[in-house]
């Protein structure tokens, strides 16, 4: 054979791919085992001989019965061996003729169908897709096509290297948004990218379109009940989401922080950009700093706002906990909340007690589809609802006063306020959620652990050791050379600022911590004078940002308590 | 399911090789070097092993970057314990013969 080393190692890849399809479904753990070897097979030629031993024994493996051999499948492996014999003819004609070249990023330009477009903003919107590999090391495997929106700035001609906004969950839509996305400029002469991440949004695939609002009340179920239950019958409908996902032909192994930072990179390439700016924003960081780690030359600026890091991670109800001590101690020290609110911790530790004991019935609005319009708040409701409102720094008004009116047996706008967090949380995909935790984060394929709270058990630790085997893990740029401001607030119940500190020392030198008193997730979206650092650092990566108004924020103005609020203290 | 039987040649080099590696966990690519074994036979061996419950398996990190994770595999309990019963059976061979 007179082919050059490349294209042997091509072929290589292909009868290596074609190994994975024969074994794919329960074997496709050993194909990725084949797959994945034959990176490390330096030699070209012995790498050809260990793929050409991949399908052997792929083959041999599916018609020795091993997971079930019907006489469907006789036919199927028949069609399937002649397919073989065709595919490595013409595997050797493309090689004759050089036509092995892989998929190049492309932008396809489409019309911007998207909510809330104002006249003027429209003719800055240009919308389209770029499809990406499912699998980045065999890009002849399929694609997934991604919707991105690209917001030109209002100052043209913009800057050439834009900010590209990487979004959280995993499974949070956000080209949607474009409409709210362009009233804050992260940096004012700067365009703006919008990218569904693979999963999420109007970005392909749908991991489990008609069971995403069954693993919704699923948590929900678990929120307000605690129950091994409760676990169960999540477990069963993750399984069943699974399941559908895998019979309309996705391997979940195509999942995960890595290859989404590999699809924001072929999504740049696509674009024609050399550099850009990062904004990532909780889940967002994850894959902002594998992209730092993986791709460094191509990133201009990172700001990470409120990192949700790789594991190993605290459990989160330590983080939790730290986060409403903060609460609670800034209230003991408010004069306006200690006043109202006196001693709010001890206040909440009787809310649950009393809840446990006695859950308070209250109505809720017919979305949330209960029975009669009725539910129960229960103790284990009642934590993840203020874990929930730590969240939102425009909640603060109200947590004390939620607080006290359930310690006094009160449920007055309790139902309206889980509605809104119900809400909140139905944004976001959860197949694809779970596809992405389950590929990056290792605890969560442990038990559950010893202590653990019901803010512990709605994560998916019951779920994952079911999904899919762990992936390759998502990387922290320890060291980066890159400009990088990270942005905590003071009472993020995710990513307190001890953790996110902790993080960007990690990082380096390069890393600038700011910590914002009085707010929780998402700091720039609840403080003008966080939108304000950030605008000014992207604009100028190299300099210190001037942090000064962060000693200038405006206190949490709480509301009272009602005057004919009932008294039982 | 029948469970086959494990006393082939290939399998006994196979199950040799994991006891030379001192319990370490060992990848595809290096087994089939330390056995002689082509992919094609190796694989096939490893699966069968995994379901039988001799042999344990996990993704092992990249060492460096830009390379994808490596399936590892070594020993269970029953595993070790079959491969030194035949290395004994081997050992006991050699020396029935050396004295025959």
């Amino acid at each position: 054979m007179n082919a050059m080393p490349g294209e042997l190692r091509r072929l290589a890849v292909k009868l290596v791919s074609h190994a994975s399809r024969v074994l794919s479904g329960p074997g496709s753990r050993w194909a990725d085992a084949m797959r994945n070897e034959l990176d490390y097979i330096e030699d070209d030629s012995a790498a050809l001989r260990w793929a050409l031993g991949c399908v052997l024994a792929s083959y041999r493996t599916r018609l020795a019965g091993r997971w079930g051999f019907t006489a469907r499948t006789v036919w199927r492996h028949a069609a399937a061996s002649c397919a073989l014999v065709f595919f490595v003819g013409f595997a050797f004609l493309q090689i004759a003729v050089g036509q092995t070249e892989p998929p190049r990023p492309l932008f396809t330009e489409t019309a911007c169908d998207l909510p809330n477009v104002t006249p003027e903003l429209r003719p800055r919107l240009r919308c389209g897709t770029v499809d990406v590999p499912r699998n980045y090391e065999h890009p002849d495997a399929g694609s997934f096509k991604l919707a991105v929106v690209i917001i030109k700035s209002e100052q043209q001609p913009s800057s050439p290297e834009p900010v590209v906004y990487i979004s959280g969950g995993p499974g949070n839509p956000l080209t949607v948004y474009a409409a709210y996305q362009s009233k804050v400029p992260y940096a004012p002469h700067r365009d703006l990218i919008l990218v569904d991440q693979r999963g999420t949004g109007r970005s392909e695939p749908s991991i489990c379109p008609d069971l995403d609002r069954k693993l919704l009340y699923a948590n929900f179920a678990i929120a307000t009940s605690n129950s091994e239950a409760a676990l169960s019958a999540r477990r069963a409908d993750y399984a069943a989401c699974r399941d559908q996902a895998v019979s309309r032909g996705l391997d979940l192994a195509d999942f995960g922080t890595r290859v989404t930072a590999q699809d924001f990179d072929w999504v740049r390439r696509a674009l024609g950009l050399k550099r850009w700016n990062i904004y990532g924003e909780s889940y967002g960081t994850t894959v902002a700093m594998t992209l730092m780690a993986l791709y460094p030359g191509t990133v201009r600026s990172a700001v990470l706002d409120s990192i949700y890091p790789p594991d190993p991670v605290p459990l989160w109800s330590s983080i939790v906990s730290e986060a409403r001590d903060a609460f609670f101690a800034h209230c003991a020290q408010d004069e306006a909340c200690s006043t109202s609110f006196p001693n709010l911790a001890e206040t909440y530790r009787e809310t649950l007690t009393r809840l446990d004991r006695n859950p308070i019935v209250v109505t809720v609005p017919p979305r949330l589809r209960q029975p009669n319009d009725r539910m129960r708040i229960t103790a284990s409701l009642f934590e993840v609802g203020v874990t929930q409102l730590l969240y939102y720094a425009n909640g603060y008004p109200i947590l004390p006063r939620m607080i006290q009116a359930l310690h006094d047996g009160n449920g007055d706008g309790a139902g309206k306020l889980v509605a809104v967090l119900f809400a909140a949380a139905a944004v976001e995909n959860r197949g694809t959620n779970a596809a992405v935790e389950c590929r990056d984060r290792p605890h969560l394929h442990a038990k559950v652990p010893e202590g653990a709270r019901v803010v512990d058990r709605i994560q998916l630790y019951n779920v994952c050791n079911d999904w899919v085997e762990l992936g390759p893990r998502p990387l922290v740029p320890i060291g980066t050379a890159i400009p990088t401001l990270v942005l905590g607030g003071q009472f993020d119940p995710v990513a307190g600022p001890t953790l996110s500190r902790h993080i960007a020392e990690m990082m380096g030198g390069r890393a600038r911590f700011v910590e914002f008193p009085l707010i929780g997730h998402n700091v720039r979206h609840f403080s003008p004078c966080g939108a304000r650092i950030v605008a000014a650092f992207i604009d100028h990566p190299e300099q210190e940002p001037d942090t000064s108004c962060t000693d200038r924020v405006a206190p949490i103005r709480f509301l009272p308590e009602p005057p004919d609020a009932p008294r039982d203290r | 399911m029948t469970r086959k039987a494990n006393n082939s040649r290939q399998t006994r080099a196979l199950l040799a090789a994991f006891l030379g590696g001192a319990g370490a966990w060992r990848h595809g690519y290096d087994l089939s070097k330390a056995t002689g074994l082509k992919s094609g036979t190796l694989y096939p061996l490893l699966m069968r092993l995994s379901e039988q419950g001799l042999l344990e398996s996990r993704w092992q990190e990249a060492e460096r970057r830009g390379l994808p994770p490596r399936h590892v595999y070594r020993l269970t309990s029953s595993g070790l314990a079959l491969a030194r019963e035949q290395e004994l059976g081997a050992v006991s061979a050699e020396r029935a013969g050396a004295f025959a």
